[in-house]
């Protein structure tokens, strides 16, 4: 079928590369400028009346041409286009030469790694019991995008760029099985948390106490940027244009907010993360979340701390309205619990159900139901009634919620996720929209 | 007078270390692992042939409904249509948000039109 797309001028090496990956690299592409959105329509009837701000071309003939013109024989081709070759090992060279060349293609974070040598990938490779040509899994940088393929070696020479020391490799291995990239490619600048439970958070020595978010400890920091390096190096991720696309980037992303929860400091009845996602609690398991930001909260209230959570979740606005995740100091946690929160799927139901959704944020993502509102139609009519600074009885946290005029109805399944962590110095909690998205099993990696 | 000699070649000995050792570890070069994971082979898609004309075509223009963009979809719509009367200029709006596939409307489109233009966002 003839077709011409029609792409804003700033995504263009994305137009491009895509249009290569995918196996047409002369698909006929028109430029206009950007954006589009939000533009009247006298601002876009000039856009037309222009030139495609790429190829100076007048836009409207081009895109008519593009539809009509007979196809070159070299686009009527098939078969297959050649990727660069991919050796094992690169040129030799200096170190402050190498080490350039990695920055200069975009294979680090910016900052300086550690060189893959032989010698050091042999011996991270000793923390697992893998062959080194084993595959892992593949990773993309979001769905439309190609899917890199890559083994236990490979992964091995990121852990090593990162610092990582051999032991931490299961856990880093399991992170990367997970196929999911840390730098996923939208215009929005996604974070991405992972949560490491069961035994091995002691065995490599990670930080479950004071500071378990912050720079603090080698585990910590190294395992959560390998998931950096390795989401650029073998998913295919995070080159500025191209594999990326987040306006204005996440600093999360340098660590992805790798901890350890903090099992020791659950009350009773409360259940490690990787339990609740069906391991056994003697295993060893990461599990990976996708968000964009958190908000750090200490508030000292008349009000019980499940009142001052719920207020929160009702009025926290982010770009992910409907998902969040709590990570509670074991302080918080115990304090919940005593006052009658049985497990962290209680406490969750319970906030899911007694949360709201502050007025302007329920319209501007409602807009069929604004309709029925306008048209007298309950319970919207009198959920407009409200106001927009007042609170409509409709949570934002449970799946397949419908509303009704008594308020909610639900399945008990919710967005909310809880995790336990920190060093138990204050009532400290923080909120955030991050949603839980796979675990895979470190064990079985060792 | 041995002392002396003694402290002269030990000064020699550490100086060299000094500024010979850093400039040696500098100069020698390492072979590294290729960080990067492999990619996978791309099949050429042969384009579609064209007839080198519009008129008496039928051609879709798919809005996939980035949001707040229906003005520009509309007046590109007019402009096509102004410019080349003989063709039949549709606009069909595809399901779901611009992630989501829509292989009804692809099945329409090779039912009933002789070509697309598809607008993407932002």
């Amino acid at each position: 079928m003839p077709t011409v797309s029609i792409v804003t001028r700033r995504f263009e090496e994305l137009a491009r590369t895509t249009s290569y990956k995918k196996g047409v690299p002369n698909l006929r592409v028109s430029f206009v400028p950007h954006p589009i959105t939000d533009r009247p329509a006298e601002l876009c009837d000039q856009y037309l009346k222009g030139n495609d701000p790429i190829s100076g071309q007048p836009l409207i003939r081009q895109i008519a041409d593009g539809l009509a013109q007979k196809v070159s024989a070299e686009d009527a081709k098939s078969g297959f286009l050649e990727r660069e070759p991919r050796p094992r090992l690169l040129q030799p060279g200096k170190p402050a030469d190498i080490e350039r060349m990695f920055h200069d293609n975009q294979w680090t974070d910016g900052l300086p790694i550690v060189m893959p040598t032989e010698e050091r990938v042999a011996a991270m490779l000793k923390g697992t019991s893998h062959k080194p040509d084993e595959v892992v899994g593949v990773m993309r940088p979001s769905p439309p995008h190609e899917a890199w393929e890559f083994t236990v070696e490979m992964v091995a020479v990121n852990a090593v760029m990162a610092g990582a020391r051999p032991e931490y490799l299961p856990t880093i291995l399991a992170i990367a099985s997970t196929g999911v990239t840390s730098l996923f490619s939208s215009t929005s600048s996604f974070a991405r948390m992972v949560v490491v439970n069961g035994p091995v958070r002691n065995e490599i020595g990670m930080n479950t106490g004071i500071g378990a978010l912050g720079p603090f400890n080698h585990a910590n920091s190294t395992i959560g940027r390998a998931w950096t390096l390795i989401s650029k190096n073998l998913g295919g991720s995070g080159k500025p244009g191209e594999t990326f696309l987040g306006s204005q980037g996440n600093a999360l992303t340098y660590n992805n907010l790798c901890f350890p929860e903090t099992e020791e400091g659950l009350p009773e009845g409360w259940q490690p993360l990787h339990v609740q996602k069906g391991f056994k609690p003697e295993e060893s398991v990461v599990s990976v979340f996708s968000g964009w930001s958190l908000n750090d909260i200490a508030w000292y209230s008349p009000l019980p701390q499940q009142e001052v959570i719920k207020n929160w979740l009702t009025h926290f606005f982010s770009f992910g309205t409907n998902r969040a995740t709590l990570l509670l100091d074991p302080v918080v946690s115990t304090d919940l619990k005593d006052k009658g929160f049985k497990s962290k799927e209680e406490f969750s139901a319970w906030l899911a159900e007694n949360s709201r959704t502050p007025g302007w944020l329920y319209w501007s993502t409602h807009t069929a139901e604004l309709e029925q509102a306008k048209a007298g139609v309950e319970p919207y009519a009198s959920y407009l009634k409200l106001g927009e600074s007042d609170e409509v009885p409709v949570s934002r946290f449970i799946r397949g919620a419908t509303a009704r005029a008594d308020g909610l109805v639900g399945v008990p399944s919710n967005t909310i996720e809880i995790v336990t962590v920190g060093g138990g110095t204050n009532t400290f909690w923080s909120g955030g929209d991050f949603s839980y998205v796979a675990s895979a099993s470190v064990d079985k990696w060792k | 007078m041995r002392n002396r000699i003694g402290w002269l070649f030990w000064t020699v000995v550490l100086l060299a270390a000094r500024f010979a050792a850093p400039a040696w570890a500098e100069e020698a070069e390492i072979t590294v692992l290729n960080p990067q994971g492999i990619k996978p082979a791309i099949r050429l898609i042969p384009m579609a042939e064209r007839t080198g004309t519009l008129d008496g075509k039928t051609i879709y223009i798919v809005d996939t409904k980035y949001p707040n963009t229906k003005p520009f979809v509309n007046e590109l719509q007019k402009h096509l249509a102004k410019n080349y009367p003989q063709t039949t200029w549709v606009v069909k709006d595809k399901v779901g948000n611009y992630m989501e596939d829509d292989p009804k409307l692809w099945a329409e489109i090779k039912e009933k039109a002789q070509g697309a233009i598809v607008l993407i966002g932002h």
